[in-house]
């Protein structure tokens, strides 16, 4: 079990009728690490991660999360999808249940947990992701960087093996950014392990142990994050970072 | 107006009481029928969708009467079954409901954006829990008021139940008005009685929608 990777992608191939999305993908993210992607925007970052829950069906290769196969509409995509906590770009709250009730749904209607241990969980979660004092508080009354802090709150109330963020920021006003990557921060010097899709450079290599660069639905470059932002050993890789790292 | 109304109003009363036990029975089960309809219509699966796009044109194509008739008639004859006035008239009611209500709901289910979906389906919930929690309590917020409409609409017409000789409130006001001299009056107080009741509903209906938007205000940041 030791060397066994969480999330292992092998020669994944993704098409929406004759468009090729991801062309032959493979990854394997071990326990504790933190691994970006970067990359053009749609390329099939966010479907990559789509795929490994089963909100996408895939046409090639495979993914096992813990060694599970995961699958869309398969059996045993609801026991992957319970080992792993998804961020989603536009939070996705639940619009009809306060902050805390949207942490607390998982555990208990999912796990089948009690009810007043979770509460008191969620309470902690909720003060951990800076936000002890809006546990009552709708989705609709909160910021976006507030509700993305609740969305990665409810994504932590499983105590999920794997953590995946999809643009984690993309939707939020600046000023908004720093609280959300604050908080995203805190989680991997914890030593989670995170799949984190993002266009914060800076994030990436400050905080991420290994930098993936991906174009037209394929892994061009990938290693230490540090290194890549350096010195780039492909045309392209080095293209894009330019590119971002102008602004 | 003379007195034949007054003489008549725990009979009228009565009737009235029977018309509100046939047309929320025929909603009751026309909700349900409703609700697993637009299961199917928001299905995934295509031939489970054709099927209840069949049903539902159907029923909405066909006018109720005809459905009422072939019930008290046909079904016997088909079957070689008993069936009470009563019966035909639930039966025919609750199929129309049921497709009326299977379209409200459909646009109920499908309002609830992409992305509560997705939230809901990859924290490891399965499709009933997911409704449950998820999709039906946003979903009723959309649904309620034309709910509260298709209601008043089997109300009024459960009063075709008449034709076959159910006495409901229609029925009950046109034998008065028969064995009586209280002529139009009584249908005066007939259209009263139906007035009361469907605005009692919809005064219903408003309060309830009331309460259900109070908790569910959209998030600021959604995009879906």
């Amino acid at each position: 079990m030791t060397a066994s990777p969480m999330l292992r992608i092998d020669g994944l191939v993704k098409r929406y009728g004759a468009h090729t999305v991801l062309d032959g993908v493979s990854l394997d993210v071990s326990p504790g690490e933190v691994v970006c992607i970067i990359g053009p925007s749609g390329t099939g970052k966010s479907t990559l991660l789509r795929c490994v829950n089963g909100l996408d069906d895939i046409q090639g290769g495979e993914i096992t999360v813990a060694g599970m196969p995961a699958r869309a509409h398969s059996k045993g995509i609801l026991e992957v999808r319970k080992r792993i906590g998804m961020i989603f770009q536009s939070f996705n709250l639940y619009p009809h249940l306060t902050a805390l009730q949207n942490v607390m749904l998982a555990p208990v209607v999912v796990h089948g947990e009690k009810r007043s241990t979770v509460e008191e969980r969620a309470r902690a979660l909720l003060a951990k992701v800076r936000l002890s004092h809006r546990f009552d508080a709708y989705p609709g009354q909160l910021s976006g960087g507030e509700q993305q802090r609740v969305a990665i709150a409810r994504a932590l109330a499983t105590n999920p093996g794997l953590l995946m963020f999809d643009e984690p920021t993309s939707a939020l006003d600046p000023e908004t950014v720093g609280e959300v990557l604050a908080v995203m921060r805190d989680l991997a010097k914890e030593g989670r392990t995170m799949l984190v899709v993002t266009h914060e450079i800076r994030f990436a290599a400050d905080v991420g142990t290994r930098m993936v660069f991906m174009d037209q639905g394929k892994i061009v470059e990938s290693g230490d994050p540090r290194e890549m932002l350096a010195d780039p050993k492909t045309p392209r890789a080095r293209a894009f970072l330019q590119s971002v790292m102008a602004h | 107006m003379d007195s034949t109304v007054f003489i008549y109003a725990g009979v009228l009363l009565k009737a009235m009481g029977t018309t509100i036990w046939l047309s929320w029975l025929a909603l009751l089960i026309g909700a349900l029928g409703g609700f697993i309809l637009a299961l199917m219509q928001t299905s995934r699966f295509r031939a489970l969708r054709i099927v209840t796009l069949l049903y539902t044109q159907f029923f909405v194509s066909v006018p109720v009467l005809i459905v009422l008739f072939f019930c008290y008639y046909g079904l016997p004859r088909l079957f070689d079954i008993e069936i009470s006035s009563f019966a035909a008239a639930t039966i025919a009611l609750a199929a129309h409901a049921s497709a009326m209500l299977s379209a409200v709901i459909a646009a109920g289910i499908t309002s609830v954006g992409r992305g509560q979906w997705e939230a809901a389906q990859v924290s490891g919930m399965t499709y009933p829990q997911l409704m449950r929690h998820i999709i039906m309590p946003q979903a009723a917020q959309v649904i309620l008021p034309p709910f509260v409409g298709v209601y008043i609409r089997l109300v009024k017409e459960s009063s075709i139940a008449a034709l076959i000789g159910y006495v409901e409130l229609t029925q009950t006001g046109l034998l008065i008005r028969e064995s009586t001299h209280a002529g139009l009056a009584i249908i005066g107080v007939v259209a009263l009685l139906y007035f009361i009741l469907n605005y009692s509903i919809s005064l219903a209906g408003g309060a309830l929608e009331r309460r259900l938007k109070v908790a569910g205000r959209p998030p600021l940041g959604a995009r879906q």
